[in-house]
């Protein structure tokens, strides 16, 4: 009975702190060299998640351009919406996509903050590189789809409106509750190139299965060529091509079912266990139809499929007919497991951005055009071209390409449309997201929506 | 509670004088009802009352009084005092139970009033009031008995999570259900399981071991429970000891339930009809459709399956109880012992709990008592789908009823059903949840001095739930290859209460001051694993699985030290002054808003005692009462203040990620609440009236405020809205007939009126199919959506209403959403009626609800004139044929959701009467059973949900699909209805 009294007078504040269990607070969650790997770490798995990477970031670029191309055939509306270019602000996918971008630009933000913490030079410097490099590619990934096209025919007067540029560390309401504008298109493009620019100067030759300096030099080739800026697209990619440890795959098809093959650039690491979904995500989920295996919910054009050559192993074993659901229909074997990786950039764009740039700018740094795209084609077991042209070029690119999530985002640069859209067209632009303009008054909504 | 105020009597009367000149008086204290002996009535001299005892167990007493002594006085706590002339002869007093409820005993936070100086509004029930009911869990006894207390059981699974609101509804993120103290602790009361519909911790709590349950339900009463009482409280007292010879009682009874309404499909041949012509319409040919949908030729086949029986079974119960009460003046007992066997209404649905309890008190020395209460209870439960599941049985009356139960080729079930047959699951797989329950606590009375007295307790309540899933490899869930879960959940709470109270009486005041601290720590552990992949279904546990898909572990819980103090004070018998007031701090609050306090006022006026009434004939009792005070809302989740990192991993690497963005003064939410109250009695109480007017403003709801994505984070979550319910309630009961027939009604109706005052311009909708909305000015969960307006009678096409009023096609519709129905109801009530004769008694207990709407879901699929291949209700016949005709359901159209949209269309009232309990007993007599040493015996039949009056179409307007979320209010999908139980049974005593 003494303890009840002995209980009475013990009682006091420290019984009230209790410390979550699965989680950390973030005022120690950043405290060492190792925390802040973690919060790196963190970054790579946001964009793996189905918002982007791991799905969205394939599917959107693909459905916006999906005329005479892939059909929506699921039943999820707000990727139907995008497959019919008839969005709503509300869209789930539009908005998910906004919102895992910005986590992940902000987790890196908070590293950049803390930097100091990291006592190894060598290991800051990847930290750093690596932080900047996220945050590139995302503001990267975010204009392409959420504003109108870098016109590279004004270049430095794309005034038209872009995305917000995110480059403090929030880690409270007062911060959180900012209201930051649309930046015009040309200051996220200079805010994107200054980042990877900045990350090529602080990564590491080789970073294992994340990003070293040739993932954010091929990152930069991209931007550059969709700012119509060849020569350093093209420098970029050169630097790539020339460096001995990337090499084709023998097959394109090794690229997929393999692990961080010598082609890979950058690659969205997967598991059994941890990847973007198995049932209502990721890019197995949507694209295959396997026993027991994906929804089959992109379907293959006959026509797309007919722009193979002959023998063409992208057109004649990539695209399979489908024995799971949807039965009988044509569909990409780029993506058959969950568990796989999933290249998001890798060597063969790079020979055909140096073959595009170098045949716009009628030179051949590197090589020629011609054997640059036949590099590509004869790998697949197409027959070599014996001249090209700048429509050989983007055609090649388009097979080589296909189902990666380039797309509209290739369609868009070169002025093509795609159905009835121009490549200008309001309708190809995502609306920002009805829960963002609500949260923030600052935010003008893309024409054409309400 | 009552063994309290009796040691207490006993105290004051223990010194009882004796005088030079004096008799001794003997005789025998009886109940008039039952003719059992009465133990420990005060029995004391009239106009002097320090001469006095109490009875023994046999009812016996034995007083020496003076000479001059003429009556004796009887008083015992629930039968009417007796005034009887001393006589020197064996006296035989007979007591008869007092009807009218003034002087019952209430219990209150930390502590028991008598209910005439009640300030506070409490309503409960007794032990007696649910003797015996087949009840499926203890809350449930409450329903149509408490006024202001509205509870829908959801579903007729077993087992399953109850909704309880106390006086409307108080929160939009936080928990709504009240807090439930059982002997003095908080006890675990949330949903521990992994289901997305939630269990229910409390179903392992045996009624029969409860005496009493006591809603708290105004500022005053509640706010002694401070950040946890804005959705009232709950208080159970189990039963205890009494001193005396050792009763022994059984009880057994045994019954059987059906479900209380069933709903009509179509039969195969109103199917093809139905189907035949929704196809030909489109032009196409249905047998040709049918089959490209089903795989099967099913069409031209003659099978006959009305599938939607298929889901139910017949529902069984026993119950057998023992119960053992007795003891001494030092050393008092009651040991318990249950087991309770329910086999519910719906295929596979089984509940068995065995319980045990013993509650031991003891008298150390004459102040000081120390008590001990344990329990120990184990419930499985065979668990039925979430409504929304393929597996769940209800969804079976979607299976078209062309299609065969039995498959003829293979003589076992069909497996080539349209969907799912779920009956296999019966048969190849298994849910199973285990609950071990252990509520236990330890106790310290000491009487310091006889005006104060210290209270210590120590409470300790352990849950330990097992869930246990397998899935054969051709069940749905389990292909290919075999599907197991395991989940282990650990949920335990310590609690200490140690409460000082000070009584004084002098000249007209009396004063009761009390003071207190109160500590709590509950945590909660889980852990569990997925299995894949088993040699063969032979094979069940996880140990035998080919891959381990997924492992977790986890921990929570939070902590809560109080300091309370209350004060009451009586005035000359009419002036009532109370205030309370509690400081509580938590580890769910923030930092910065540690501690929170909860202050409350009351006062009362006996007006009955004034000299202007008191000689009145009429009014035998009229008390105006009025309570202000502060509650709080502190089920907020426990980390909720918090900036959180969280782990993400990225393949096999581990990496971390915000979770959450907080605020350090994020607090409880905010009740302030008025009550004005009045009781009265008229005609010595024969008709006994409380009425209660309440007003209940909460604010700083936690809503989650959207921010700016682009700066990371979506919402923060703060204390931003606010809401307000108002209502009355009032409950009166009549001795229609004493005597030999005696006849009593209790009739109680209660209002509630929610509305949503601040939301900070935002509003929550329930997405998808649901209809639910919270919004500002508006009520909660109210329904928003397409108003439908029913059929072109030109071209059988659905209407809908635009805004401007105008009805046009579905092909012309804007798709403009409106109010369009409300969850709440307008009134909720109970009418109760008892009837005793001799041996016989009859109690007729029900329950009604005004004024709701429901949504069936499900009418999406089933009630959509033949859209798809979804059997249909019967109502659906009733389309549109030819230009001209008048009906509500639009023309069959396979495939063309002609009327198929969103819509109120499938909105009802859901409004009902149901007679929820009647019990009729007899008493064998005295004369028969004493021959076997048989005390008392009682034969009884009762039933549940005997009788239901709606218009509801739909299965059971008690309904409630909890995976809905917690906006949708009143929206049905495929859920299980009420079952109607009738049980025969009999109890002996020893």
């Amino acid at each position: 009975m003494i303890v009840f009294l002995a209980t009475l007078t013990t009682s006091c504040d420290k019984k009230l702190e209790f410390e979550p269990r699965q989680n950390i607070d973030a005022t120690t969650a950043l405290e060492s060299s190792s925390d802040i790997r973690s919060a790196v770490i963190g970054a790579y798995s946001i964009m793996g998640g189905g918002a982007l990477y791991g799905t969205n970031l394939n599917i959107l670029p693909e459905l916006l351009g999906s005329d005479n191309y892939v059909r929506w055939a699921g039943t999820f509306q707000s990727y139907r919406q995008v497959a019919n270019r008839a969005m709503l602000p509300n869209n789930a996918d539009i908005t998910r996509t906004w919102i895992q971008a910005y986590a992940a630009i902000n987790n890196v933000n908070n590293v950049l903050e803390n930097l100091d913490k990291v006592t190894d030079v060598a290991e800051k410097s990847t930290y750093e590189g690596e932080s900047l490099w996220v945050r590139g590619i995302m503001h990267f990934e975010l204009v392409r789809l959420y504003a109108l096209p870098y016109d590279s025919a004004t270049p430095g007067a794309n005034t038209q409106l872009g995305i917000p540029i995110s480059v403090t560390a929030v880690k409270a309401e007062e911060t959180a509750a900012v209201k930051g504008k649309r930046n015009t298109v040309e200051e996220v493009y200079n805010q994107v190139l200054a980042d990877l620019t900045a990350a090529i100067s602080k990564l590491p030759e080789d970073n294992g299965a994340r990003a070293d300096i040739y993932t954010a030099l091929a990152f930069r080739s991209r931007v550059y060529l969709a700012m119509g800026r060849y020569a350093d697209a093209l420098a970029d990619a050169n630097t790539i091509i020339d460096n001995p440890r990337f090499r084709l795959s023998a097959t394109l098809e090794s690229v997929f079912s393999n692990k961080r093959t010598s082609e890979a650039l950058f690659e969205i690491e997967q598991n059994d266990q941890n990847n973007a979904g198995t049932s209502n995500d990721g890019l197995t989920t949507f694209y295959a139809s396997l026993v027991g295996i994906g929804r089959a919910d992109l379907r293959v054009n006959a026509a797309f499929q007919a722009l193979y050559p002959a023998n063409d192993a992208r057109g004649k074993d990539l695209i399979y007919t489908g024995v799971g659901a949807r039965p009988g229909n044509l569909y990409t074997g780029k993506w058959k497991t969950f568990g796989q990786n999933i290249p998001v950039i890798r060597l063969a764009e790079m020979y055909l951005t140096r073959a595009e740039c170098n045949f716009r700018l009628g030179s051949s740094v590197g090589n020629t055009p011609l054997a640059d795209v036949n590099v590509i084609r004869t790998r697949s077991g197409a027959a070599p071209l014996l001249a090209v042209t700048l429509n050989n070029i983007l055609l090649e690119r388009e097979l080589e390409l296909a189902f990666e999530g380039s797309r509209i985002h290739d369609l868009r640069r070169t002025k093509r449309s795609t159905g009835a859209f121009a490549y200008n067209s309001p309708e190809l632009v995502f609306p920002i997201p009805e829960r963002e303009i609500r949260a923030n008054t600052e935010l003008v909504q893309n024409p054409g929506y309400l | 509670m009552k063994k309290i105020l009796l040691s207490i009597l006993g105290l004051l009367l223990s010194y009882s004088l004796t005088f030079a000149q004096s008799t001794t008086v003997n005789g025998k204290v009886t109940a008039v009802s039952d003719g059992l002996p009465l133990p420990g009535v005060s029995v004391s001299v009239k106009g002097n009352p320090a001469v006095g005892t109490l009875t023994d167990a046999q009812g016996l007493f034995k007083l020496n009084v003076s000479a001059n002594a003429t009556t004796l006085v009887f008083k015992y706590i629930g039968y009417r005092q007796k005034e009887v002339p001393v006589s020197t002869s064996m006296m035989d007093v007979q007591m008869d139970e007092e009807q009218k409820q003034l002087s019952e005993v209430v219990v209150v936070g930390y502590g028991t009033q008598i209910k005439q100086d009640l300030t506070g509004s409490i309503s409960g029930v007794k032990a007696k009031d649910i003797a015996n009911l087949p009840l499926p869990t203890f809350e449930t006894a409450l329903q149509g008995r408490a006024a202001g207390v509205f509870i829908n059981s959801g579903s007729g699974k077993l087992g399953q999570a109850i909704n309880i609101r106390i006086r409307g509804i108080s929160s939009v993120s936080a928990s709504n259900q009240p807090l439930f103290v059982i002997d003095g602790q908080p006890v675990i009361s949330q949903s521990l399981g992994s289901s997305t519909e939630p269990d229910n911790p409390l179903s392992s709590i045996a009624p029969e071991d409860i005496l009493s349950i006591d809603v708290l339900k105004d500022a005053s009463a509640a706010a002694i429970y401070g950040s946890r009482a804005a959705n009232g409280v709950i208080l159970v007292t189990t039963k205890s000891g009494i001193q005396g010879r050792t009763q022994v009682s059984v009880g057994y009874y045994t019954g059987f339930s059906q479900p209380t309404r069933k709903q009509e499909f179509l039969n195969a041949a109103q199917y093809k009809e139905l189907f035949g012509e929704a196809a030909s319409n489109m032009g196409y040919d249905a047998a040709e459709e049918f089959e490209a949908e089903s795989g099967t030729t099913d069409w031209n086949e003659n099978y006959d399956t009305n599938w939607a029986d298929k889901a139910f079974q017949d529902g069984a119960i026993s119950q057998y109880s023992v119960s053992m009460n007795g003891g001494d003046s030092k050393t008092r007992f009651l040991v318990n012992g249950g087991y309770s066997d329910q086999k519910g209404i719906i295929a596979g649905n089984k509940l068995n709990r065995a319980n045990g309890r013993i509650n031991l008190d003891h008298s150390v020395v004459k102040n000081l008592k120390i008590g001990l209460n344990l329990s120990l209870n184990k419930t499985v439960n065979y668990r039925v789908a979430s409504d929304n599941a393929f597996t769940n049985p209800l969804q079976l009356n979607a299976i078209p009823s062309i299609q065969a139960f039995i498959d003829p080729a293979t003589g076992s079930l069909n497996r080539s059903t349209f969907y799912y047959n779920n009956l296999i699951d019966l048969v190849e797989a298994t849910n199973e949840s285990k609950q071990f329950r252990s509520l236990s606590n330890a106790f310290l009375d000491w009487d310091i001095i006889p005006s104060l007295k210290f209270r210590s307790e120590f409470g300790f309540d352990i849950v330990q739930l097992e869930e246990e899933q397998f899935n054969g490899r051709e069940t749905l869930d389990g292909a290919p290859s075999g599907y197991a879960f395991n989940n282990q959940v650990r949920a335990s709470s310590y609690n200490t209460n140690n409460v000082l109270t000070y009584t004084k009486v002098f000249d007209k005041h009396n004063i009761e001051l009390l003071g207190g601290v109160s500590f709590q720590e509950a945590r909660t552990f889980s852990t569990s694993s997925t299995g894949q992949g088993f040699p063969s279904d032979k094979f069940t546990k996880i140990a035998s699985a080919a891959i381990i898909s997924a492992g977790n572990s986890t921990e929570t819980g939070f902590s809560f030290l109080s300091y309370f103090s209350r004060a009451n004070y009586k005035f000359n018998n009419r002036y009532l002054l109370s205030g309370s007031v509690r400081v509580d701090g938590s580890s769910r609050f923030g930092s910065d808003n540690r501690y929170g306090v909860f202050p409350a006022v009351s006062a009362g006026w006996i007006v009955s005692q004034e000299n202007f009434l008191k000689e009145s004939t009429a009014i035998s009792f009229l008390k105006l009462r009025a309570s202000y005070g502060t509650t709080g809302n502190s089920e907020i989740g426990n980390f909720a203040s918090r900036t959180l990192y969280g782990a993400s991993p990225y393949a096999d690497q581990s990496g971390i990620v915000f979770s959450q963005l907080g605020r350090p003064d994020l607090s409880w939410e905010k009740t302030n609440q008025l009550d004005i109250g009045l009781d009265f009695g008229l005609f010595n109480d024969r008709i006994s009236m409380e009425l209660d007017y309440f007003n209940k403003q909460t604010s700083d709801l936690l809503l989650n405020l959207p921010l700016p994505a682009t700066n990371g984070f979506t919402v923060i979550t703060k204390n931003l809205g606010s809401l307000e319910n108002k209502g009355f309630e009032a409950s009166l009961n009549t001795q229609n007939l004493v005597g030999d027939f005696k006849w009593s009604t209790s009739f109680n109706i209660s209002t509630y009126k929610n509305k949503l005052t601040n939301l900070n311009g935002s509003t929550i909708d329930g997405g998808g199919r649901q209809l639910g909305r919270i919004s500002e000015g508006e009520p909660y969960g109210y329904f928003y959506g397409p108003k439908y307006a029913g059929v072109n009678r030109e071209n059988g096409n659905a209407q809908y209403y635009e805004e401007d009023g105008s009805i046009v096609d579905q092909d012309d519709f804007s798709g403009y959403s409106q109010k369009v129905g409300d969850p709440n109801p307008e009134f909720i009530g109970g009418f109760g009626n008892k009837f005793s004769f001799k041996n016989f008694d009859l109690d007729v207990q029900t329950q009604f609800v005004y004024g709701n709407d429901l949504y069936n879901i499900a009418g999406f699929f089933q009630s959509v004139n033949g859209d798809y291949f979804d059997n249909q209700t019967v109502d659906q016949l009733k389309r549109w044929q030819k230009p001209g005709d008048i009906t509500n359901v639009p023309q069959a159209r396979l495939y063309e959701g002609n009327g198929a949209i969103k819509s109120s269309r499938w909105v009802q009232d859901g409004s009902y009467f149901r007679v929820k309990n009647v019990v009729l007993g007899y008493n064998l007599p005295k004369s028969f059973i004493s021959r076997a040493k048989i005390q008392n015996a009682r034969i009884f039949a009762a039933a549940q949900n005997l009788f239901t009056f709606t218009d509801y179409s739909g299965y059971d307007p008690e309904v409630n699909a909890t995976y809905t979320g917690n906006v949708n209010l009143g929206h049905d999908f495929y859920t299980p209805p009420q079952a109607r139980t009738i049980t025969f049974g009999i109890n002996m005593g020893f």
